[in-house]
């Protein structure tokens, strides 16, 4: 293990969002696949479960991982397919953060308040 | 360790399905977080999104594109982490079994109704 700069940090958060990202996608198609048994079926009770603001405050970090891991994404494209991708690595990865926290923004100012019954 | 050949594959299948997943899932997140209120998501709302044809064809590009960029990515961390190749062998297997049960489960889900299925049951739930 080499000393953590920024690219090494990138590469912990990448693999991190991307596990928890693939672990929920599973465990998403398999609630939403609960739809199938109608509109007496169990998808409505299990819904008002997910309601539950932990799951809610799951969600925005749901929201967070799928902004930086898209976006960390693109920056590994532009590293991979570009002359001059690798040379600024470094810059791009701080602007993968300030643009993750800049759609943040909006996004905390629309759900907070959901989840608050402020809305 | 599949064959380097397919790994190179899967090399440039990560990078076109990222980019691709891109505006995917920051659609589907968009439309179901910020333009509507998730915490009241419920069998109408989700009947009504699936009878609409293009939000089938959207979310079956997603759903296609994310199990294998998502499952591969799992894969790769599978590779790193688990050391004893018999460990590694069976993760993979569950791995696979369950992201193939999963898929087809996925696939069922966008497409087992008809639309005048799944425009009747929201009417029905309207009438009530």
């Amino acid at each position: 293990m080499y000393r953590g700069r920024e690219g090494q940090w990138a590469f912990v958060f990448h693999r991190m969002s991307g596990v928890a990202l693939a672990l929920f996608l599973l465990l998403h198609v398999i609630d939403i696949s609960l739809v199938m048994l109608g509109p007496d079926g169990p998808f409505d009770a299990f819904l008002v479960f997910y309601h539950n603001w932990p799951f809610r405050v799951g969600l925005i970090a749901v929201i967070a991982g799928v902004v930086y891991h898209g976006l960390n994404g693109l920056r590994i494209i532009l590293m991979d397919f570009t002359s001059w991708g690798v040379r600024y690595q470094k810059q791009m990865w701080y602007g993968v953060l300030g643009l993750t926290t800049l759609i943040g923004i909006p996004v905390l100012w629309k759900i907070v308040p959901e989840i608050l019954g402020v809305a | 360790m599949a064959s380097s050949t397919s790994e190179l594959g899967w090399w440039v299948f990560m990078r076109i399905s990222g980019l691709l997943l891109v505006p995917l899932a920051f659609g589907h997140l968009w439309a179901n977080n910020m333009a509507f209120n998730a915490g009241e998501i419920d069998f109408a709302y989700v009947a009504g999104r699936l009878a609409q044809p293009g939000v089938k064809i959207f979310d079956s590009f997603l759903l296609l594109f994310a199990m294998l960029h998502g499952v591969n990515g799992l894969r790769y961390s599978i590779e790193d982490y688990v050391k004893r190749p018999g460990r590694r062998f069976a993760w993979k297997m569950v791995l696979f079994t369950v992201a193939g049960i999963v898929f087809v489960l996925g696939v069922m889900t966008l497409w087992a109704f008809s639309f005048e299925e799944m425009g009747d049951a929201v009417r029905t739930l309207g009438a009530e």
